[in-house]
């Protein structure tokens, strides 16, 4: 009897778990964490902002843009940060952005450094925020949606962005934390000149 | 790793063909293995088939990485780690639950007859038999490093604020690393990690080679967390004294070397009836105890 008490017990234990835990185990099961496996995805070397899918992104399957972010685009510079706690890649790639200057604070209470205030920063969980699924927007087509993921973009008469997954090393495709600054930079001006 | 709608070009289905065929030949030829061939052959398809089933937020009760290609559930190391890092109590009661629920019907069973690390174990750890440790005090010392690990895990996740052990886990690297750069090598670049985790994959493939189920024995944390209920699980390995011949027959099949025939209970048994199998006058048997 007390075998079936034991299991009963655990059984207990087991549904609470379910009931509340289920779906944030399936979110992470769903979010891929590639620098937990010691790998981080080769990006598109950046030539200039896109307007459209380049060629090894595919829309397919990707929600379009939300109007908040194409709102909010048209008045900032907006840089997008996808990240998750225990996420080592995502860690040292925030810590590079904090040394190099570019942002200040933790990934939950992030802000742009006083140098780009004008540049509006969304840090994204992407196991506990909503706007989760946006990840997929910026996701080339031969990979998975994948944490770190920068995004820099701004909305002039179009939507202009500029994306990579990984640490800013300048390795394989990735900008180097020097050109991403650089990118941000140009981001501004073209920007602001828009708007002038 | 996507379904590709062919079986003739799917790599899951070479992966269970092929261990099907070696486990068939090999060591799967007494009854209760070839029910066990049957279960780990399942499993290991189930536990890769997300192309069927999509990606669950269910927890499996054996060691495999959730970041595998097709995985369909979610790795129990994982969500410790997670828990830990996000101070999630009901991700924490999750994996208690369903570790208990488990452990508490079937002990330490899952480890012989679903895990597919230990299907892979029972396949290569017959290829060099001869080369069985004879350390015992060594070996029974060593045993006690996978309780060790599991009890780090949580204090290294929140000393380091990272997945301490995904990062340098080796059937990770096994599972999820060395497929996912297979089939797509050309859109990876490998972090600061990739070359402990292959050094530790190749140390734990020696260790697999040389001894029988070395993983399990010494190393796997979810085969510590499962460990302890084998004390009071529901199915257990019966002993019958009046029946035992004392041909040891037993002790020297069994895969995780524990004390047979008299340590039933012992915290190392996988429930994988080879001493079943192998007893001449049925005095063990495998058998659901409710009471």
């Amino acid at each position: 009897m007390r075998k079936v008490v034991a299991i009963a017990m655990a059984f207990i234990v087991f549904s609470v778990g379910f009931h509340f835990a289920y779906e944030k185990s399936k979110l992470l099961n769903e979010s891929r964490c590639l620098g937990c496996i010691a790998l981080l995805p080769k990006a598109s070397a950046f030539k200039g902002f896109w307007v459209e899918y380049p060629t090894f992104f595919h829309k397919k399957g990707s929600p379009a843009l939300p109007d908040w972010l194409i709102n909010e685009s048209r008045q900032h510079v907006i840089m997008l940060f996808f990240w998750y706690k225990g996420c080592d890649p995502c860690k040292a790639q925030w810590d590079d952005m904090v040394k190099a200057g570019i942002v200040v604070g933790s990934e939950e209470n992030g802000k742009m450094a006083a140098n780009y205030s004008n540049v509006s920063l969304i840090t994204i969980d992407i196991v506990n925020d909503e706007r989760a699924n946006l990840l997929k927007i910026f996701t080339p087509a031969k990979s998975t949606p994948s944490t770190p993921t920068t995004v820099i973009l701004f909305t002039t008469n179009q939507t202009y962005w500029y994306a990579f997954s990984g640490k800013a090393d300048g390795k394989a495709g990735r900008p180097s934390i020097e050109q991403l600054k650089e990118i941000i930079r140009e981001a501004i001006e073209w920007h602001a000149s828009a708007r002038a | 790793m996507a379904c590709f709608g062919s079986c003739l070009t799917c790599p899951v289905a070479y992966s269970v063909l092929t261990m099907a065929a070696i486990g068939a030949r090999r060591i799967y030829k007494k009854p209760i293995q070839k029910k066990r061939l049957v279960s780990q052959l399942i499993f290991l398809f189930i536990t890769n088939a997300a192309f069927i089933f999509g990606v669950t937020g269910l927890i499996y009760s054996y060691f495999y990485c959730w970041e595998a290609p097709q995985a369909t559930m979610s790795c129990p190391i994982g969500i410790l780690e997670h828990a830990v890092l996000e101070s999630s109590i009901f991700l924490a009661i999750y994996l208690v639950g369903t570790i208990a629920t488990i452990g508490t019907i079937f002990g330490r069973a899952p480890c012989g007859w679903a895990c597919p690390i230990g299907f892979l174990q029972d396949l290569v750890g017959k290829i060099k038999v001869e080369r069985e440790i004879k350390r015992s005090r060594v070996d029974k010392r060593a045993r006690y490093i996978k309780y060790a690990i599991l009890a780090a895990i949580p204090f290294a996740v929140h000393y380091f604020a990272t997945m301490a052990y995904t990062d340098i886990c080796p059937i990770g690297g096994l599972t999820a690393t060395l497929p996912i750069l297979l089939f797509h090598y050309s859109s990876y670049t490998p972090t600061k990690f990739f070359l402990p985790k292959m050094i530790l994959l190749a140390l734990t493939i020696v260790l697999i080679i040389n001894v029988k189920r070395g993983w399990c024995r010494y190393l796997c944390p979810v085969g510590a967390m499962l460990a302890p209920f084998n004390k009071i699980s529901a199915l257990q390995l019966t002993f019958n004294e009046e029946k035992c011949l004392k041909c040891m027959n037993c002790a020297r099949v069994c895969p995780m070397k524990i004390d047979l025939p008299y340590d039933t209970k012992s915290m190392e048994c996988i429930r994988c009836g080879m001493c079943v199998d192998e007893c001449p006058t049925k005095a063990l048997k495998l058998e659901f105890k409710w009471r």
